[in-house]
């Protein structure tokens, strides 16, 4: 179940387990930590440029710079640990039927797994360089957004 | 839990804004990732990406993140400080004006952009 407190005391007293407690702190730092990395990846996709020019190019020259690679995986890591603990709370408090329940998150935990495995292929396994052209290379060297 | 509507409502909105967001991340992901099979995949899935519909879906997205980020800070400094959930309601509505004072704008940006493509200006 998930903790109702209010307060780290209160969560404390309320956590079955020093693991529930050590989720319940997990949700506020990797919060805090994703507010700055998400909003500035939306900025930085929806602001500085027209989201609807994002081709493959885009995508071959962010992923070819480490700097990039680095913010997209630590992104990825703490979002989908973050939504998926948030989603073990929704379905703890709303799926009342025990199997049910146990299903519902093997299927969704698996899919997590998967989406993580896929997503850190494509920035820690893939090389994107190969296929830029010499001019995007270029534009490669100025700096990526 | 706390009473009061405002509470509730920030409550649920959080989750449903969460789930949203979870949703959107494991597609966002798959789809980016697609770029690995090469440029003709990825220019396939940027074609439907880029519709009107799914640019406009887009900007359900940011404001969902944007409410969820605001309203996450809100939680912590009720968690974390002496005052937070005394002043939890006006919190809320704090959260509102800084969701409106950062998606306004982009709205403005935006939206022309889309409007653009669908040759409406």
């Amino acid at each position: 179940m998930a903790i109702r407190a209010r307060r780290y005391s209160q969560a404390k007293a309320q956590a079955g387990t020093n693991l529930e407690l050590a989720w319940w702190v997990f949700m506020r730092v990797s919060g805090l930590v994703l507010v700055f990395l998400v909003l500035g990846h939306l900025y930085m996709s929806n602001i500085l440029i027209n989201a609807g020019d994002v081709d493959y190019n885009y995508i071959a020259r962010r992923l070819s710079n480490t700097t990039w690679k680095i913010y997209d995986w630590v992104m990825l890591s703490l979002s989908l640990l973050h939504g998926m603990n948030g989603l073990r709370y929704v379905l703890d408090d709303w799926v009342r039927d025990a199997s049910a329940r146990f299903w519902t998150k093997m299927v969704t935990y698996s899919l997590a797994v998967l989406v993580f495995f896929v997503g850190s292929m494509s920035l820690l396994n893939h090389d994107f360089s190969k296929g830029l052209g010499e001019s995007t290379q270029l534009e490669h060297g100025e700096g990526t957004r | 839990m706390y009473r009061g509507r405002e509470g509730q409502w920030a409550f649920f909105l959080h989750r449903l804004s969460g789930i949203a967001i979870l949703l959107y991340l494991l597609i966002h992901v798959l789809n980016i990732s697609a770029a690995m099979w090469g440029p003709q995949v990825s220019e396939r899935l940027f074609a439907i990406e880029h519709t009107p519909f799914f640019r406009v879906g887009l900007l359900g997205v940011i404001g969902a993140v944007l409410y969820h980020a605001l309203n996450g800070l809100r939680i912590i400094l009720m968690d974390f400080t002496g005052w937070g959930v005394r002043l939890q309601r006006e919190l809320w509505y704090g959260v509102w004006v800084l969701f409106a004072l950062f998606f306004v704008p982009a709205l403005i940006k935006i939206v022309p952009e889309i409007l653009h493509t669908m040759g409406v200006i």
